[in-house]
């Protein structure tokens, strides 16, 4: 290729591809404008050329972008925006009208600084990416990562919350309880002679148990208490704000709501009763496995004494 | 007779650009110093009626070594060096005394500039 | 690949040419957000990344940070990383002309403009003495609101030995403080190393 056509294909390169290109110089005048930019906006580089790039397309974000062009003019550095904080600088339509999903072409953009042989910047150059393919394609991976972490925190059996996800729930509410001194509350239940229900009808009539039990206990509960799957046959509810006599009247209320009306599956309907323990957090409370620990006793205590019962965790009680 | 001269900068490198960039015409004699202490020193021994200071220095910096000049109102001609060229700086180091203000990269033509402006050229 | 520290002298150079950028730096810094800007005198440092977290741990703090990471390439090639302990962003927004509400996407931007501001004014004042010129990727977001070792930690970080230029960055009278961290690949250290011997030559 003989040396004289570089010049004359760079020209033609700059013109014809893919992306937008064009130029300002310090008072914010174009002296370039390709066909991309052309072609999406409408506008020829005729029309242009020349002209104030905030009077010709007035839509911009005029005193935002207006200091980003001095400040390269000023560092000599490059600056860039990425559609996932700015989604477009001009809005153009896009390719996918069909498919997309959005409204307009989403816009990657870079400005370079244009030096002189004096090392001094004469002109930004701005570089405008079409890349609403890749948002449209990162948004769908995004709902995706949501989805999984969403599988990941829940169990399987019951689509309750998994034990790791409450008891990081309650680590959490723990502390921040702890910072604003509010008041929480944790209960730990169990479903009565649940091994009787196994041995009986069959793990499978165990797993249905579970479920319909998991639904009632959610069912029973305010938006903003938080219930998992503990173990076995164990649930664990976490009461932010609420202490124990609140804590009691709502176990009270799960506690009936099992209790009422017995659990039906295909042609079997067994009655079924739950045992719960209750306890709160108290000024020496030293982490949140020291409240599981203290339901767990007041559960012991509510099985002991003869199950179906809520119990209150008592800390000065000799028995516990 | 040779101007004594002595260039005050922790880093050798930055000694060896001031001295570099020192006006080929101008008849001095160098002495170096690696902090302000030094630089006291060199100043009580009479080799420093031109001082070149770098403001950040370990063991004593710039600013003390200003203060300490003037509160024993000795009389050298300090030019101060240094990479901090904001304004608030510069005003700073004026304000102790120093008679002018060269950002690094040190330049000749710089130093020509403050010394003619003072007649020591 | 274990590489040679680097001479005194080298050392000597390499710092005095931070030193003279960091100066560019803040000035450039200061004209663009019309008020005194305070930088740290770099702090350069030949590292294993393994040692990373508990380097910037200590100077940092164990609190939550936000991230902005961006490449820089040519003739010196690595990542640069900088740490916000403290957005102030409201305030910085005021500063860089934005007129809009402040909202998480324009929150992410500002460390992002920013997060270019400084590594842009650090690296090519250091360029720019050296006689080098160098390119830069479009800066990304590494870590909102999350613990500094989580984000340094080494199982996220692919290189084992590091130069790391440390510089503190604040605006006065503002909230806002951030720590710049460069990390150049071993071949880069290796590049340098000539680069500053060339240097010192040319003195």
């Amino acid at each position: 290729m003989p040396d004289t056509d570089a010049p004359k294909l760079l020209d033609f390169i700059v013109d014809r591809t893919h992306a937008g290109i064009f130029v300002v110089n310090r008072d914010m005048e174009i002296v370039l404008w390709n066909q991309f930019m052309e072609v999406h906006s409408g506008r020829k580089a005729q029309q242009l050329l020349g002209k104030n790039l905030f009077d010709e397309f007035p839509e911009l974000p005029r005193k935002w972008l207006a200091r980003k062009v001095e400040n390269v003019f000023i560092l000599k550095n490059f600056s860039f925006t990425s559609w996932e904080q700015r989604p477009y600088l001009f809005k153009f339509p896009h390719n996918r009208p069909v498919t997309g999903g959005v409204d307009c072409m989403r816009q990657d953009c870079t400005l370079m600084p244009v030096k002189n042989a004096a090392g001094e910047v004469e002109y930004v150059c701005f570089t405008l990416f079409d890349v609403t393919d890749t948002s449209i394609y990162q948004q769908k991976l995004k709902a995706l990562t949501q989805e999984l972490r969403e599988v990941g925190n829940r169990d399987g059996l019951t689509q309750l919350f998994n034990r790791r996800y409450i008891e990081e729930s309650l680590g959490k509410e723990f502390n921040r309880a702890r910072r604003y001194g509010q008041p929480l509350t944790v209960i730990l239940t169990d479903i009565d002679h649940f091994k009787q229900v196994n041995d009986t009808h069959g793990h499978l009539a165990g797993d249905e148990v579970l479920r319909i039990i998991a639904r009632r206990l959610q069912d029973s509960l305010r938006d903003t208490d938080i219930l998992g799957r503990y173990g076995g046959e164990e649930f664990l509810i976490v009461l932010p704000n609420t202490g124990t006599s609140g804590g009691k009247v709502l176990a009270e209320r799960l506690r009936h709501a099992i209790e009422s009306e017995p659990v039906s599956f295909g042609d079997t309907s067994l009655s079924v009763t739950i045992s719960l323990g209750i306890t709160e957090l108290r000024k020496d409370s030293h982490d949140y496995e020291q409240l599981i620990g203290e339901a767990d006793q007041a559960l012991y205590q509510a099985k002991e004494g003869g199950r179906n019962r809520a119990i209150v965790f008592r800390p000065d009680d000799p028995a516990s | 007779m040779a101007v004594p001269l002595t260039v005050v900068d922790d880093s050798k490198i930055s000694r060896k650009m001031v001295i570099r960039a020192l006006p080929p015409g101008w008849d001095v004699e160098i002495t170096q110093a690696e902090n302000g202490e030094e630089a006291l020193a060199a100043y009580r021994a009479g080799k420093a009626d031109v001082m070149f200071l770098d403001l950040t220095m370990p063991v004593m910096d710039g600013y003390e070594v200003l203060e300490q000049l003037q509160k024993e109102s000795l009389n050298t001609f300090v030019v101060v060096i240094s990479a901090d060229i904001q304004p608030e700086a510069q005003e700073r180091v004026k304000k102790l005394g120093a008679m002018a203000f060269i950002k690094k990269p040190v330049k000749t033509e710089n130093i020509v500039a403050v010394l003619e402006e003072y007649g020591l050229l | 690949m274990s590489i040679q520290p680097y001479t005194e002298d080298q050392a000597d150079a390499l710092q005095e040419v931070a030193n003279i950028a960091m100066g560019q730096a803040g000035d450039s810094l200061a004209r663009i957000l019309d008020n005194f800007v305070t930088l740290s005198v770099p702090r350069i440092r030949q590292i294993e990344v393994k040692e990373l977290a508990d380097t910037v741990t200590a100077m940092v703090g164990e609190e939550d940070v936000s991230a902005v990471r961006q490449a820089f390439y040519n003739a010196l090639r690595g990542e640069a990383i900088v740490i916000f302990t403290q957005s102030g962003a409201d305030e910085l927004a005021e500063l860089l002309g934005y007129d809009c509400e402040l909202d998480a996407a324009i929150e992410q931007e500002l460390l992002l403009e920013v997060g270019n501001l400084l590594v842009g004014a650090i690296l090519n004042g250091i360029s720019d003495t050296l006689g080098t010129e160098l390119g830069f990727s479009a800066p990304s977001l590494m870590a909102e609101h999350t613990p500094l070792r989580q984000v340094l930690a080494p199982d996220r970080l692919t290189w084992e030995q590091a130069l790391l230029v440390e510089v503190n960055f604040s605006v006065e009278k503002h909230r806002f403080k951030s720590h710049l961290l460069m990390f150049m690949t071993e071949e880069t250290i290796e590049t340098l190393r000539h680069i500053l011997d060339d240097f010192m030559d040319g003195l």
